[in-house]
């Protein structure tokens, strides 16, 4: 302050109103009271993918060494969780998006993340491990790995060390987005071998995916928890001292050894074991499925119907604003304006979104396009003698479309509707992408966890194969009534 | 409007009226007044205009060019509130455009509880009187998919007779008729003219024309060749179109 004192009224008005910008600033930071994350509500982005740090138990818990530590740390220092599964990509993005407050995912402490993220104390030492088929006694050494094949999941460490040694060695890598595409590449012999990290492969291994490790695990990085940068330093502070009480108390170990350690549980992996232990949660996936798209079905019928009056409308103008929509929301895909809405919209005005209402709002506005065409081919159906009609007795636009027009075209329109629901129902499954917890997204939540990728998907086919048939027969049968 | 001193007896005064689709010229250059209580039968070759004409009196057609001024009002003036106006002025149609939706007593107390804040008992009383003017009274609850042609053609007449309109259009309101069915309509139209609406009716029955009509019209090419009473016309034609029409339709 002292070389600035020059007494210049002006100068001297803006350096008090910084300070008191300043002032105001880290009272906010820091929530009031003594300083602390204390009592704080904390949302936690995490991946879905991850076991042993993070997955979905029988009965739909979130659990892993990381889910475990986080809720042990928040009662340690008493603050409230909200734990957001989004996967990998989708929780760093949330992070920056600032729709989470951090990322725990099993995530690498690196210089190139410190650039977009502040880091908490590393709270796990990995390291890079490779592993093979259990029935497969050629490959001992990477030296073994030359002219062959090697499978590895993006962005990973394990992919990133596999790069650094296969010239060295003479491999050849070939990238998945999962872990469980990962692992089925080298069943179907594709690859021979997988690299991750260790503890993630010794828990696949526990639970019997078939594999086995042959080499020593590398020295590797460690995980921190990670916040947007310059953002939410109570909260590494509290973690930071949260993990210290943890591991002075004996907690941590205790954690970890629940995850790593020969607990040894063999599961049921028949198709009936799995359907029986999987149901009550793939049930749970099905209502969220289906609440998304009878919401959205609905919706999506008003949109259509305003803008498929806009697309017959006799005004230039108004047809513009019709086809426009209609253009955008055909001429994108689905899964673009569903990133757009959740990460873009939310980035770009500031705002909160949650992911339930931005699969809402993507799912209604994309078939609401849709159903703006069928409403439009509904009206255009109609002969226009009965718009003459109604017209030469005076009545008005509008209600003629409301009392003459539309509950003809609605007739005309019942198939079309009903093949959009059954389309829109599918659909919902796109937005596991960004978290929503639907019938797809639970199934690969369930795969993360117990690597039974092909009966998983076949029981999670039947069940939509079910739930569509069902639901095209009875509307079906509706139709056959109303139209009557 | 007020120049003329036979305002009050003018229902519809057409002047130069054109209409053209595109390139095609469908009306080219129309001027005649239609007078309170005249029957205006309107003849002529078919794409002579005839429809076309009778269209543009509620503009259920865009006029090109011209004026159609109805009871004082200037249909081509943007200020117009032309649902208004068509509140006055029933349109009967070839196809009978029924809402095949509603029961035919639906169809008739549609238009009158929309644009009237008529209560529903008295719009079903009068629509009832009406149904039994046409003769229809027991098919008040049915669908018009169930009904025969003549009998969909009076409830239309029903239909547009519930607005009480004061001038009454019919467009061909037989052609799509079998032959059996025709009379019943035409006795409804014979009822209307005697009780003294103004009607302007396009139509191929010249029997019909010559008996009812107070004033024939003879269009062809977009053009109104020859008009008058009714006996000038069929029994001493001067234009040698209208001989020729004449010669081949009676």
């Amino acid at each position: 302050m002292a070389a600035v004192a020059k007494p210049r009224e002006s100068l001297r008005w803006a350096t008090l109103t910084l300070v008191a910008l300043l002032v105001m600033g880290l009272a906010a930071l820091g929530g009031g009271a003594p300083a602390s994350a204390e009592g704080r509500h904390y949302v936690v982005a995490t991946d879905v993918t991850f076991a042993p740090f993070e997955f979905q138990d029988e009965r739909g818990h979130f659990v892993g060494i990381d889910m475990d530590l986080i809720h042990a740390i928040a009662e340690d220092q008493g603050f409230q969780v909200d734990i957001k599964p989004l996967g990998f990509d989708a929780a760093l993005q949330a992070v920056q998006a600032n729709q989470a407050d951090a990322v725990m995912a099993g995530m690498s402490i690196t210089d190139e993340r410190r650039h977009t993220f502040d880091f908490s104390d590393p709270y796990f030492d990995s390291g890079v491990q490779m592993a093979v088929l259990a029935t497969n006694d050629d490959i001992r050494t990477y030296a073994d790995l030359r002219g062959k094949r090697v499978a590895v999941k993006n962005g990973t460490e394990g992919a990133a060390f596999a790069e650094s040694i296969k010239n060295h060695y003479g491999f050849t890598t070939v990238s998945f987005a999962d872990s469980s595409s990962m692992y089925d590449e080298v069943r179907t012999g594709n690859s021979v071998a997988v690299f991750d990290d260790y503890p993630v492969l010794a828990y696949g291994i526990e639970q019997g995916n078939g594999f086995k490790t042959v080499t020593a695990k590398e020295a590797g990085n460690s995980y921190g928890m990670a916040v947007n940068k310059g953002r939410n330093a109570e909260f590494l502070r509290a973690f930071n001292a949260g993990l210290r009480n943890l591991k002075g108390s004996g907690r941590y170990d205790e954690i970890v050894e629940r995850y790593l350690g020969a607990a040894a549980i063999t599961p049921d992996n028949s198709f009936l074991g799995l359907l029986k232990s999987t149901f009550p949660l793939l049930m749970l996936g099905l209502r969220m499925t289906l609440i998304l798209t009878a919401v959205s079905i609905v919706i999506a019928l008003a949109l259509g119907v305003l803008f498929g009056l806009l697309r017959v409308s006799r005004s230039i103008w108004l047809r513009a604003i019709g086809t426009t929509y209609v253009d955008i929301f055909r001429g994108t895909p689905l899964l673009v304006q569903a990133f757009f809405i959740y990460f873009g919209i939310p980035t770009a005005l500031g705002i909160q979104m949650s992911a339930m209402t931005a699969g809402i709002i993507t799912l209604s506005l994309n078939a609401g396009a849709y159903m703006t065409e069928i409403v439009r081919g509904g009206i255009l159906s109609v002969d226009k003698g009965q718009m003459e009609a109604a017209r030469s007795l005076g009545m008005g636009y509008l209600p003629t479309m409301r009392k003459v027009i539309l509950p003809q075209a609605f007739r005309t329109m019942i198939p079309s509707y009903i093949n959009q629901f059954v389309i829109t129902l599918k659909d919902t499954s796109i937005l596991s992408v960004i978290g929503i917890a639907e019938l797809t997204q639970t199934g690969r939540i369930i795969i993360a966890r117990n690597f039974q990728s092909f009966t998983m998907w076949l029981i999670i086919g039947i069940i939509y194969f079910v739930v569509i048939m069902t639901l095209t027969k009875l509307s079906d049968r509706m139709e056959k009534r109303l139209v009557k | 409007m007020t120049q003329d001193t036979a305002a009050d007896t003018v229902k519809i005064r057409i002047e130069g009226l054109h209409k053209s689709f595109g390139d095609l010229v469908v009306l080219d250059g129309i001027d005649t007044t239609i007078a309170h209580g005249e029957v205006v039968c309107v003849i002529g070759p078919s794409g002579s205009g005839k429809s076309t004409f009778l269209r543009c009196l509620n503009k259920l057609e865009d006029i090109t060019a011209g004026r159609v001024i109805v009871d004082g009002f200037d249909l081509t003036d943007k200020r117009v509130d032309l649902d208004r106006v068509r509140q006055h002025i029933g349109m009967v149609f070839q196809h009978f455009n029924l809402f095949p939706h509603l029961s035919v007593i639906d169809n008739v107390t549609l238009a009158p509880l929309v644009t009237r804040k008529m209560d529903r008992r008295g719009a079903e009383r009068r629509a009832m009187e009406l149904l039994g003017q046409v003769g229809l009274a027991d098919k008040a609850h049915v669908k018009p998919s169930t009904l025969s042609g003549g009998q969909k053609q009076r409830v239309a007449i029903a239909r547009a007779l519930a607005m009480n309109p004061s001038i009454m259009l019919f467009d061909e309101a037989t052609s799509a008729l079998d032959p059996e069915m025709v009379g019943d309509v035409l006795e409804v139209l014979r009822e209307l003219a005697r009780g003294g609406m103004t009607m302007v009716v396009v139509t191929h029955e010249m029997g019909f024309a010559r008996e009812v009509g107070t004033r024939v019209i003879f269009m062809a090419g977009g053009h109104i060749v020859e008009e008058g009473p009714p006996a000038e016309i069929f029994d001493h034609p001067k234009h040698p179109r209208l001989q020729d029409f004449l010669s081949k339709v009676l």
